[in-house]
Formats: C-alpha cells, sequence, structure tokens
C-alpha cells in the first residue's frame, strides 16, 4: 500500500461514520478553509486559542490573522504561510467535518496528531504527501526492475493522484503491481499514447463504479454507464494522459494520443510487462493499467 | 436555424464536454450552437454552417483538429477559431498556431475563459 489519506484514517479508525465522511465529502467542495483549523493543524496555536480568537472577532471587526498576530499566537511569516496553504484537501475534509457538526476542533487537532504520529511524519512531509511523493513511488517501479521507465510510470501515477484529488475523490489509496495474468472488466476505458514511448492506459472497473465515476467527474446525475457515462470517464483518462503529455512536453518529450476508447466485457489477453494501480476511493475501486 | 443569432460551432468528441460547453454558452446569450463529434465532421458543418465562432478539440477520431483547422482556414480565413484541448504540448501549439488558430484554452477551461472570449467576438 502506497499510502493512506486522512478521511480512510478517520473512517479506519471509527472517527467518523461512512454517511458522515460522505455528507463531508459533498460539502466539502464549497467548504471555505478557515485559518483557524490551518493554524491548528501546523501546531501554531491551540483549539481553545483559536476559539478565543472567534470570540474576539464577534465583537471586533477584524480578520482572524490579524487578531492572531496581535495576541502574539503568530507572526507575519506564519500567516503568509497558512494563508499559502488554504487548499490543501485533508485540511478541506477537516474543515468540512467540523462545519457540518462531526468533529469538533479539538477532535480534529487529536485526529491528526495521531495520523502524523502513525505515518511517522512530520508537519512538513505531512503537508506534501499528496502531492510529491513521486520518489517513494519511483522506488516502486526500480523494484520492478524499471530502471528506464521508472520515472516515467512514477510522474503518470503522481499526477494520476492529483488529478483522483483534483476532480473525482479527496482520498485516494493507490496500490501499485505488475499484472501477472489477462484482465477482464465489465467496464474498459482505453487510450494509447504514443511517439518516442508507447503507452497503452485504461481505467477497468465493473458497472457500479464506472457509473459513480462517471457522475463524480461530470458533477452530473447519471444513473445508468449510457453515453454520457461513458463519455466522462473517457473524458477523465483524455485530460489526465493530456496533462501527463504536456508534463512529458515540458521534459522535452513530445508525445501524442488517440481518442479514448470505452468497450463494455472487455479482456487484455496478454499483456506482457504491464502495471496494475489499484485505486481504492471512499466510493468503490478500480484498476488503472499501463502496459 | 436563425442566421440572426450568433452561430457557434463546437468541436470535441466527446459528448460530456459539448454538453458542458453548451450548458455555459447558453448562460451567456442566445446562440444557435451546432455540434461535431470527428475532425471531418467538424469541417463538414463549419463548410454549411459558415460559423462565427468554432472551438475546436485536438484529439479526435477521423481527422485531429489540427489537420481541420488547416481546412477550415482554407474555407474562411477571418473567423474566430478556438482550440480546446487537454494536450497543449509544445509540438500542439506550434502546430495548432502555425495552422491559423485564434487561440488555444487548456482543459479543463474555466467559465470565465469562454466568457472573455465570448465578449471579444461578439
Amino acid at each position: 500500500m502506497y499510502s493512506q489519506y486522512f478521511g480512510n484514517y478517520l473512517l479506519n479508525n471509527g472517527l467518523i461514520k461512512p454517511e458522515q465522511l460522505t455528507d463531508a465529502l459533498e460539502y466539502q467542495r464549497s467548504v471555505h478553509l478557515k485559518l483557524g483549523v490551518i493554524a491548528v493543524n501546523a501546531g501554531y496555536m491551540t483549539p481553545s486559542q483559536v476559539e478565543e480568537i472567534h470570540n474576539m472577532q464577534k465583537r471586533i471587526d477584524k480578520r482572524f490573522g490579524e487578531l492572531a498576530i496581535e495576541k502574539g499566537y503568530i507572526n507575519e511569516k506564519q500567516l503568509e504561510e497558512m494563508l499559502a496553504t488554504q487548499k490543501q484537501g485533508h485540511l478541506m475534509l477537516g474543515q468540512a467535518l467540523i462545519d457540518r457538526g462531526h468533529l469538533t476542533i479539538e477532535q480534529l487537532q487529536q485526529a491528526l496528531d495521531n495520523y502524523k504520529k502513525e505515518y511517522g511524519m512530520s508537519t512538513r512531509q505531512f503537508n506534501v504527501v499528496r502531492k510529491d511523493d513521486s520518489q517513494e513511488i519511483e522506488q516502486i517501479f526500480q523494484n520492478y526492475g524499471e530502471a528506464l521507465l521508472g520515472k516515467m510510470y512514477s510522474d503518470y501515477v503522481t499526477l494520476l493522484m492529483k488529478n483522483l484529488i483534483r476532480f473525482v475523490d479527496d482520498s485516494p489509496t493507490v496500490e501499485i503491481n505488475q499484472l501477472k495474468s489477462d484482465i477482464t472488466a465489465q467496464w474498459y476505458t482505453s487510450q494509447e499514447i504514443f511517439g518516442k514511448i508507447s503507452l497503452h492506459t485504461a481505467i477497468a472497473c465493473d458497472r457500479e463504479v464506472f457509473v459513480k465515476f462517471a457522475a463524480r467527474f461530470a458533477q452530473e446525475e447519471i444513473t445508468e454507464p449510457d453515453e454520457l457515462a461513458q463519455a466522462s470517464v473517457g473524458e477523465f483518462l483524455n485530460l489526465h494522459n493530456g496533462i501527463f503529455l504536456v508534463n512529458m512536453s515540458n521534459n522535452g518529450v513530445e508525445l501524442e494520443m488517440h481518442p479514448q476508447q470505452v468497450a463494455e466485457n472487455y479482456t487484455l489477453a496478454n499483456p506482457g510487462k504491464a502495471y496494475v494501480i489499484t485505486c481504492s476511493m471512499t466510493w468503490g475501486r478500480f484498476d488503472v493499467i499501463l502496459v | 436555424m436563425s442566421k440572426d443569432r450568433p452561430t457557434i460551432l463546437i468541436c470535441d468528441d466527446s459528448l460530456l464536454v459539448r454538453k458542458k460547453m453548451k450548458d455555459c454558452l447558453n448562460e451567456y446569450g442566445d446562440f444557435n450552437i451546432i455540434e461535431a463529434s470527428s475532425g471531418q465532421t467538424s469541417v463538414e458543418l463549419f463548410r454549411q454552417n459558415e460559423p462565427d465562432l468554432v472551438f475546436l478539440d485536438i484529439v479526435m477520431p477521423d481527422k485531429n483538429g489540427i489537420e481541420a483547422l488547416q481546412e477550415m482556414r482554407e474555407i474562411k480565413k477571418d473567423v474566430k477559431i478556438i482550440m480546446l484541448s487537454s494536450s497543449g504540448t509544445k509540438s500542439h501549439l506550434k502546430a495548432a498556431m502555425e495552422a491559423g488558430a485564434s487561440d488555444f484554452i487548456q482543459k479543463p477551461w474555466e467559465k470565465s475563459q469562454i466568457e472573455h472570449i465570448l465578449k471579444n467576438v461578439f
């Protein structure tokens, strides 16, 4: 297992119920991350100091940051740093859980502290775990003997995680394995990348996950694996691969891709050297295939 | 189809992209919206309908967006043709600009980008 994310951690440790996580994830789209949560996460302020500032704000028309500086709890540099981290996924989830009354700020602090302890990460490492674990992923591919292409595969998977977080789920967990046999899927969405490097990419899943994936990415009510559902999952793959091509282009490697294709009840036979990236989301599991 | 309303041609093989673009355009005005899902159809509809504005994907079946753009430019030179693609690579950008693209938007696009284009064109 590559990593465990905060939503899964809260769920697995019984700190919240599945319906509370679902509720918070839905609400999270519109959440405004408050500086108090960031300050507690960064260890700059205690929950009671945050409460104190919130109470002051009821009487004084000043911003949270201003008051916290005046009280000497944080300095200007720390405020700037806090403002820069305002879009972090796990904190957005934390804020949503607080706003929806599923956790108090004290419970969130406790959960964040335990989470960091369990995974042995400093605050700084914790803050970047979603964005930049490419070295760890690259090591996995190196261990599979990918001396030359390990970096490319690792870039692909790192970007995949970012795009899953950006477009379909806050808490993906990813497991990387070599594909050793044929793979059959109810719904198989694929796209070929070609040029100096050839790469067959695909999303393989069952009907239920396919429909959920489509609905989440499209942000439309999709209940059947119809044309719109197929277009949605296909467009996610196309978008992700397009951004991958842009990154490769920035590194001086120009690649092209064919239009994406969607097939029902498809078997990929004798794939040769291939990888299966199993992506576990809060709402289901699917495989990303790289050949 | 009424010609007093501006005509916009959306060329993308994804039904989802076409739907999202239509929803967005309808928020900003009253347009004749025509859709094409392949490069070949894009050129044919361009020839038949003489659109005032085109949104053109690059990776499409039959004929890619760059080839379609070249043919559209042979038919009419002064139409705004906006490339709209997930793969804004250096080679795609260069090819699109050389073929006469008016602009290049990397997917996923923001509504404000579409609004900005509409304000410039109409």
